[in-house]
């Protein structure tokens, strides 16, 4: 009996460690993930995302006719067809604007951390 | 820019038609049927002066603005027409219709007497006005009137596209005055 309330003790200091913010932080560099922006009626969605360095971000053009996500310098998909997409892994932090040089009314930015 | 401003007036007087005719229902503007016909006529007319901008613009600018409008305006028609034959509605023609057409035919005729910078000038003012008529009309006649939710939504969605449109062209208008 006693034994097994120790078990127990332990088993929720385990559980309860391992959802501490810090063991989190702690941990080392988290698996790349992968986001997606939505291009719909001529708008980025999210407009805003961040990301740690070494995720990718996939740009899906749901529109009709054809977009870009362009950050002058950084990133540049080019032509992302009606139903493309297009994908890009962030290698470089900072935070980055970027427009569909088509619709200048379409704005993004893009934080890599 | 008369041509334009006969679309709203058409516009409106399709919407006093109804007002004051003889339909039962209480309609005051145009029904389904004639809104799917203005959404294609609307495109059709930008895509026919894209096409001649595409080949008779002297910068490179207002030949690429030609280019994009008749894809984007093209994408946005397959999308209409796809809609329209998923709801089984029949475009049906309406003043709105005949006004934007015979201002499009008007404007393309005009254009096609006009050369290097005058023509480019030309184009690009029309492209301003016509897209602030067809965002007007959208506002006032369009989306207040359309009643199924999914031909609404088309033209909620593609608004946007308009607006993007209109800041272009305002920007290549400005680039040319200088």
């Amino acid at each position: 009996m006693r034994n097994r309330f120790i078990v127990l003790a332990l088993a929720c200091v385990a559980a309860s460690t391992a959802f501490t913010p810090a063991v989190v932080a702690a941990a080392p560099a988290a698996k790349p993930v992968t986001h997606t922006v939505t291009i719909e009626g001529t708008q980025f969605a999210p407009a805003s995302l961040t990301v740690n360095r070494g995720d990718t971000v996939v740009w899906v053009n749901k529109d009709p006719f054809p977009h870009t996500a362009t950050a002058k310098g950084v990133f540049d998909s080019k032509i992302i067809a009606a139903g493309k997409s297009w994908r890009y892994k962030a290698t470089r932090a900072g935070e980055f604007q970027y427009v569909c040089t088509l619709h200048p009314t379409m704005k993004g930015t893009l934080a890599v951390h | 820019m008369n041509s334009l401003k006969s679309v709203i007036a058409g516009a409106m007087s399709l919407a006093a038609a109804f007002a004051f005719g003889q339909t039962p229902a209480p309609a005051s503007g145009p029904n389904d049927a004639q809104i799917a016909h203005i959404v294609v006529t609307a495109n059709q007319v930008d895509i026919d002066a894209g096409k001649l901008a595409e080949k008779k613009g002297s910068s490179k600018e207002v030949r690429a603005f030609g280019k994009q409008m008749v894809t984007d305006h093209s994408g946005v028609n397959k999308q209409a027409v796809a809609l329209v034959s998923k709801l089984k509605v029949k475009p049906e023609d309406n003043p709105t219709s005949q006004s934007l057409k015979s201002g499009g035919a008007d404007n393309v005729k005009k254009l096609r007497g006009l050369k290097g910078a005058a023509f480019d000038k030309a184009y690009v003012d029309h492209e301003v006005a016509y897209h602030e008529q067809v965002l007007d009309a959208i506002d006032k006649v369009l989306v207040p009137n359309a009643k199924n939710e999914e031909l609404k939504g088309l033209i909620v969605k593609v608004r946007p596209a308009f607006v993007a449109h209109l800041e272009h062209a305002k920007m290549i208008q400005s680039s040319l005055k200088g």
